[in-house]
């Protein structure tokens, strides 16, 4: 007796290489052959989406090129840029590596709060950095974190290898300027100056296993009481994780004193329209991120 | 054919690379411990450690176990003897029906191997994947700190023990 495969998997192949440039010639060999092929990390996304599948609407997939074995993706690593510390996930990294790396830890503990609210323990062992970016859901968790981290994704192919900074790679629900044959080799982002405000906030039904509400990420940093840099990212509030860029210029360059809910709401309102759905209602979406986002500004 | 170590013994399967570790598991190699409950990485009733920490078996492809090393709960005990949590579950009530129960042995026990002294929080942290619809938790989180407590008793009485040996033999 054997076992199945879920919808559109039973006759696909499965390649395993070890390096990212291995990876990115499989892909690229398989879009020349016009082979289906995709890329397979925690499989927490994937696996589950084809489980759910009706049958009859899976598109078969021949190849499936697994990551969990290229050890490139999963290192965590340093580097000074412009005299700024960053540190760069391979993006293979998961959240348990975030929970426990002791550099994250010490250099940037929203990572390890955000990490912790992804579903649970056996989802963070496997989920991965690239896969909550590639499935470009609204509600991810990862991606509002590290894009008010500044993050930068390196994209890399057969070809070679480009840059995106995350607030510019989603296009619209579920579309990124992903290219097939591309892979996430990489995300950096900047260490926040120590003394900067850091908040993750993650509004949900449970604290386990749960889709958020409504999820902001933020960095706050001064200057002799100037707001030097105010960065976010918020999640199911719009169809892609946003950045509130309209937030960022308004308080960037001011004290707090100078700054007024009312306005910093306003700035809100033009840039953000969450919908009602399941999970909660669009009113209640926009009240929250309000708050949250006045409160991450707040000293 | 793909070879994985399953609770410390190489096995082989030809099931499909894509197919579902749980599947390969509870089917071909007939170990029906580890149970499906959602088929979706909630319930956490698949729960197998892979390479040492804990998964969710249906939403691991077999493919990716290539010379990996899995553990179900049937490799949790050492032949008869159990293992301090399987003793606790049964002494503090940890199990009722039973069907959670194989996945939270096997959280569980990731959780101990890497902190003997969990807090509370630790131990619901740990098993916050894991759903129970027989408990309310509480009888579960007890047998946890139960089975820590007994690992932490025979660590101390082992190094002291060892270190009673030391003095004799200076
Ligand atoms: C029970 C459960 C709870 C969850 N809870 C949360 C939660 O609280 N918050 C949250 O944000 N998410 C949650 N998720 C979703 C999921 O765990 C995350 O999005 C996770 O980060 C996906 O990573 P993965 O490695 O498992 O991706 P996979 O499923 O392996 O892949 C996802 C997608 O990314 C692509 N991909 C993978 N690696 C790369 C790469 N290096 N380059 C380019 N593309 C790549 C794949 O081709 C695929 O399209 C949950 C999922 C489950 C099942
Ligand atoms: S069956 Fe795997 S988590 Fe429920
Ligand atoms: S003992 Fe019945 S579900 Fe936990």
């Amino acid at each position: 007796m054997s076992a199945h495969a879920p919808a559109g998997l039973a006759r696909t192949e499965m390649v395993c290489p070890k390096t990212i440039a291995e990876a990115c010639a499989v892909l690229a060999q398989a879009h020349r052959d016009k082979r289906a092929a995709s890329l397979l990390a925690g499989g927490t996304d994937v696996i589950v989406d084809r489980h759910l599948m009706p049958i009859e609407k899976a598109r078969p997939l021949d190849l499936v090129v697994d990551l969990t074995g290229v050890d490139e993706l999963t290192a965590i690593s340093e580097r000074d840029v412009a005299g700024e510390r960053h540190l760069v996930f391979g993006g293979g990294v998961t959240y348990w590596q975030l929970r426990t790396d002791r550099r994250v830890l010490a250099a940037i503990p929203m990572l390890d709060a955000m990490a912790k609210d992804v579903g649970a323990v056996q989802i963070q062992t496997r989920g991965t950095l690239a896969g909550n970016i590639a499935t470009a859901s609204p509600a991810a968790d990862g991606v509002p974190a590290l894009m008010a981290l500044d993050g930068v994704v390196k994209l890399v192919s057969e070809g070679g290898a480009r840059t995106v900074p995350l607030d510019q790679f989603f296009l619209a629900y579920r579309k990124t300027v992903l290219a097939a044959g591309e892979l996430i080799a990489e995300i950096d982002v900047r260490v926040p100056l120590p003394g900067a405000r850091v908040t993750w906030r993650k509004v949900g039904t449970r604290l386990a296993q749960a889709i958020s509400k409504v999820a902001l990420a933020g960095v706050i940093e001064e200057e002799r009481g100037t707001i030097t840099r105010a960065r976010f990212g918020v999640a199911s509030v719009a169809a892609v994780t946003h950045p509130l860029g309209g937030v960022r210029a308004l308080a960037e360059g001011k004290t707090f004193k100078a700054l007024d809910r009312a306005t910093v709401d306003a700035a809100i309102d033009l840039e953000i329209k969450p919908i009602d759905d399941v999970r909660s209602t669009g009113a209640y979406r926009l009240h929250v991120a309000k708050a949250l986002v006045w409160r991450a500004l707040a000293p | 054919m793909i070879r994985f170590k399953v609770n410390g013994t190489v096995r082989e399967t030809d099931a499909p690379p894509m197919a579902r570790l749980l599947d390969v598991l509870r089917v071909p190699l007939g170990l029906t411990g580890t149970k499906e409950g959602c088929g979706e990485g909630e319930c956490g009733a698949c729960s197998v450690m892979l390479d040492g920490v804990p998964v969710n078996s249906c939403l691991v492809a077999v493919g990716q176990c290539e010379g990996r090393e899995v553990v179900t709960v049937e490799g949790l005990a050492h032949g008869a003897e159990l293992t301090p949590l399987q003793r606790a579950f049964i002494e503090d009530g940890g199990a009722q029906c039973g069907i959670c129960t194989p996945g939270m042995l096997v959280a569980a026990e990731a959780l101990l191997r890497r902190n003997t002294s969990p807090t509370d929080d630790d131990v619901r942290d740990a098993i916050a994947g894991n759903l129970c619809r027989c408990t309310g938790y509480q009888r579960i989180v007890d047998s946890i700190q139960a089975a820590a407590a007994a690992v932490r008793a025979k660590t101390s009485k082992a190094s002291k023990a060892s270190k009673a040996g030391g003095e004799t033999g200076a």
